[in-house]
């Protein structure tokens, strides 16, 4: 690659579904000459956005997964990676934010920060990703882009500094003023190509020099020479940029661009900003963990000369297999190079090496440290580690939540079954929050994930992408099973029905414990219990958390303590111990006022404010709890706590009492004890299934 | 039990009598200080005490966002819960969040129409009655003393128990009660006004109006580290 790191960008396209994120890097593609031709999202010629390589994607008109494909600006490479906006698919935008070094934050200039920016917004502060705004879609009807800015100090907390501003708003949006070098731009051409430089209306010219000055008061902060030069009236293009890019790269300056990605108007200044403001690789510090010392966090170098650190970080299936996206942090990752997949400690050989340009790709013979590519032909999971023979590092553990919702498929046919299976298989390797496993019981296929969405679109994709027809049963709720209070046992395994007879006596306690979810706890002391039997004892214990006595869920949060027991000579075995665990478990549990925990989802509601009423009212019969409500002027948010179990089908719900006007998102948020009244439903419930 | 350990631990009752508010139903109180002194972690503790005691709360915020005033009580709480070595602080906190409706509005799109249309929304559905309301950023100026009527009506249409946070400047002039020239004009609204004044390190919570000259009253402090009121040590 004949570029110098400082002229490579990896960016990140993250914004709110719906705020023209995919139009945008399409409108991007098509100026840095990847594309010849424009086709939109939903596009009527059937043929959609290049980035949404994903039937499903392009027939709802969302992005899922996260291609990444590269591009060539003023003697700058691009590496884009368009991220998801759902926040079903959150694994994937954090997985995303993970391997950039900055990110654009696309706003739409109506709709303006919803709540979905706000939850990227968070992921991007937790990677501390250096970002700039781009207020898109100024040309549609309500569009008010100095809203948004004051949005993105108020709602996300930035310093946002208006780096142009909008000649004309709305079905009069022109163009704009860029206010770094006081001149108006105009998109010409039938895409917006030609752009024709002129002075600054008029009309417009004290306003731009108004906002000028703040952004130079803004970006003084972070440069005295400037702050001097501002007094002296003596402000170079050169120190301006510098000032900001020094406030963007320690993420306390978010420079806003304004434009209509889709009236193919402002994306040209947009990719200047990228490669005058955003960090390159090396300015951005990556660490690792050091298997070898504890996990200790390690700075990578950035040095291509020295020992390789690469992440997996997506996978794909092409046409030829296994497609892997890689980001390398340190070294070189070179066709026909071993190297050592951290996580199964496999040596690996790298065969064909890839540049991505969304569905169609380059072959390329290396990838040195700060540049993103994809191989070929190796087996390994989302988020494994590669590194040089003899480097115990791994990139930092990604966090990934507990699956919150299962549902049980079935394969109508033979042939759907294999592909059922083949499709599984890869949706598990890609995405750390979606589980597969067999049911004990019933032997079902059930898959668990994070929302009713993200289960319903692996479903579809199953269905198009491996022709896999299967059939689907109701969503269940990963419910928990838990103590309330300390209780004893003392229990006695006896058993003598001829040979060696079993015996074995446990005495202690059990307890409710925070934030784990078993201890086991030796207190038996002169050999009461002889040391050989206790590792039974624990494993007598933790056998029993598979299932509750309630609904057979996972049993959590519970610390058992032993500090007494017997044995004896001849009929003592870890058998014995292991039965008298089992039944001091259930023993005390009865008295420990066992209850049923069930998954507490937070979640936002952005409505117009006429239908605040009746969403709250949705949210009420949901048995959720409404923490409170934000007006807005035309919309509010209303922000509330609901069990997940009682929220199936609520998009439904919500679309029909508000004109289908009001959007909503959902997280997990916590587990919490379900009401009297419903635990007796669902053991009632569960028993009844049993009996069936 | 834990409830009740924290409202007999909280110095907030020498403020508070011991079994009934320090505002009748319909009254007003104000705390009044300088920007960035207390007056919303006093206004937050007082409604923690309310809640402890199943009392509902409604906390209206002028431009903070909701997450924002939820921060402040979880703060609070955990403070509080620190100060006094309780354990189970989630399980409290659960118990008592359905007591609490948070409200923000823009300080130009807050008005008591606007607030009675809400508040409907929420009592026709059995969603939420609120018996304290907290109002936080309302400007006190000379467009206010209209706003301000029209609440005291709603709030003894309601029996509701209102306390404002008052915002003050360092060259106000004050009368001979202490109260400020600026809030004087409707200090007649009040049944209860107590001013937040940096002493040294300390930050004294007076009693401008109200229970001034009862016996058994003794001075209040914030501690400025935890922005918790403590007694005089």
């Amino acid at each position: 690659m004949k570029y110098s790191i400082a002229n490579v960008r990896n960016i990140g396209i993250s914004a709110h579904i719906d705020s023209g994120k995919t139009t945008l890097t399409e409108r991007i593609l098509f100026y840095t000459k990847r594309i010849h031709a424009i086709h939109d999202v939903k596009g009527k010629d059937g043929i959609g956005a290049t980035m949404d390589s994903m039937e499903l994607e392009k027939e709802r008109g969302i992005t899922i997964a996260s291609a990444a494909t590269y591009c060539q600006w003023n003697d700058h490479q691009i590496n884009i990676i368009d991220t998801p906006g759902h926040v079903d698919f959150t694994i994937e935008v954090e997985r995303s934010l993970r391997v950039l070094d900055g990110a654009v934050l696309v706003l739409c200039a109506v709709g303006g920060v919803q709540s979905q920016s706000i939850t990227v917004d968070q992921q991007m502060k937790r990677y501390n990703v250096p970002c700039i705004a781009f207020i898109n879609k100024c040309d549609r009807s309500g569009a008010n882009p100095f809203r948004v800015v004051g949005q993105l100090r108020e709602k996300l907390g930035h310093n946002p500094v208006s780096m142009q501003i909008p000649i004309g708003l709305e079905a009069d949006f022109e163009g704009v003023v860029d206010l770094i070098s006081m001149q108006a731009l105009y998109f010409d051409g039938p895409n917006g190509e030609d752009i024709r430089i002129e002075a600054v209306p008029e009309a417009l010219l004290a306003e731009a020099v108004k906002y000028r000055e703040k952004m130079i008061d803004a970006a003084s902060m972070f440069c005295d020479e400037l702050m001097e030069a501002a007094l002296e009236n003596a402000v170079t293009e050169k120190l301006l940029l510098s000032a900001l890019r020094k406030g963007v790269l320690s993420r306390r300056i978010t420079p806003v661009f304004m434009g209509s990605a889709y009236k193919n108007k402002g994306v040209q200044p947009l990719l200047d900003a990228v490669t005058r403001l955003l960090p390159c690789p090396s300015e951005v510090s990556n660490e690792a963990l050091d298997m070898e010392n504890d996990e200790n966090r390690t700075i990578l170098s950035g040095n291509p000369e020295d020992p390789l650190v690469a992440l997996a970080f997506k996978l794909e299936d092409g046409t030829y297999g296994q497609l892997t996206y890689v980001r390398v942090y340190q070294g070189e990752l070179a066709k026909g190079q071993s190297v050592i997949n951290v996580r199964t400690g496999n040596k690996v050989k790298i065969g064909r090496l890839v540049r991505m340009h969304a569905s169609q790709m380059e072959d390329i013979e290396s990838i040195p440290a700060g540049y993103i590519g994809a191989l070929f032909g190796i087996d390994c999971a989302s988020g494994d580690t590669f590194t040089s023979p003899g480097i115990h590092l791994t990139m930092t553990s990604m966090y990934v939540p507990k699956p919150v919702i299962s549902l049980a498929i079935a394969p109508k046919d033979h042939k759907a079954e294999i592909n059922m299976s083949k499709a599984l298989n890869r949706f598990s390797k890609e995405d750390p929050t979606f589980k597969v496993h067999a049911s004990e019981e019933t032997g079902e296929t059930i898959i668990s994930g994070m929302g009713e969405l993200h289960l319903d679109v692996y479903v579809e994709r199953m269905r198009r992408e491996y022709k896999a027809e299967v059939t689907t049963g109701q969503p269940r709720v990963a419910y928990r099973e838990t103590i309330t209070r300390k209780a004893e046992f003392d229990y006695t395994h006896r058993k003598q029905t001829g040979g060696a007879g079993q015996y074995g006596r446990i005495g202690g306690y059990i307890e409710p414990v925070i934030d784990e979810d078993f201890v086991f706890e030796n207190k038996v002391t002169g050999g009461a219990i002889p040391t050989q039997y206790i590792p039974a004892c624990e494993k007598g214990f933790r056998n029993c958390l598979a299932k509750g006595p309630k609904l057979k869920f996972p049993i959590t949060g519970i610390k058992v303590v032993i500090n007494d027991g017997a044995s004896h000579s001849v009929d003592s075995s870890d058998m014995a111990f292991q039965a008298a665990a089992r039944g001091a478990f259930l023993e005390a549990l009865a008295k420990a006022g066992p209850v049923i925990l069930e998954p507490i989802m937070k979640v936002v509601v952005e409505t117009p404010t006429e239908f605040q009423g009746a969403v709250m009212g949705t949210l009420n019969q949901r048995r959720g709890i409404i923490l409170g409500t934000q007006d807005e002027g035309p919309m509010c948010t209303i922000e509330a706590q609901s069990p997940l179990a009682e929220m199936f089908g609520y998009a439904t719900v919500l679309r029909s009492s508000t004109q289908g006007k009001a959007q909503f998102t959902m997280e997990f948020q916590t587990y919490k004890q379900v009401p009297q009244s419903i635990a007796e439903e669902l053991v009632k419930k569960a028993s009844e299934k049993r009996v069936a | 039990m834990l409830k009740k350990d924290l409202i007999l631990k909280n110095p907030l009752r020498h403020l508070e009598y011991e079994t009934e508010d320090i505002l009748p139903e319909g009254g007003f109180g104000a705390i009044l200080s300088r920007a960035g002194v207390g007056k919303t972690a006093l206004l937050v503790q007082l409604a923690l005490n309310n809640m402890l005691r199943n009392k509902n709360i409604l906390h209206i915020s002028l431009n903070e966002p909701v997450k924002k005033i939820g921060l402040w009580y979880e703060s609070a709480l955990r403070n509080i819960a620190a100060q006094h070595h309780i354990q189970e602080i989630h399980k409290l906190w659960e118990a008592i969040l359905p007591h609490r409706f948070i409200m923000s509005f823009r300080v130009e799109g807050f008005s008591v129409p606007r607030l009675e249309e809400r508040l409907t929304d929420l009592s026709e559905q059995g969603i939420f009655f609120p018996q304290m309301v907290l109002i936080d950023g309302l400007p006190f100026d000379e467009n206010t003393d209209g706003c301000l009527k029209e609440l005291k009506e709603f709030a003894r249409a309601h029996a509701l128990h209102v306390w404002f946070a008052v915002r003050t400047h360092r060259d106000d002039e004050t009368g001979e009660n202490g109260i400020p020239q600026q809030f004087s004009s409707v200090s007649d609204l009040f049944e209860v006004v107590v001013q937040l004044q940096p002493e040294g390190k300390q930050i004294h919570v007076k009693l401008l109006k109200g229970r001034v000259g009862v016996s058994d009253y003794r001075p209040l402090f914030l501690d400025p580290s935890t922005m918790l009121i403590k007694e005089a040590s």
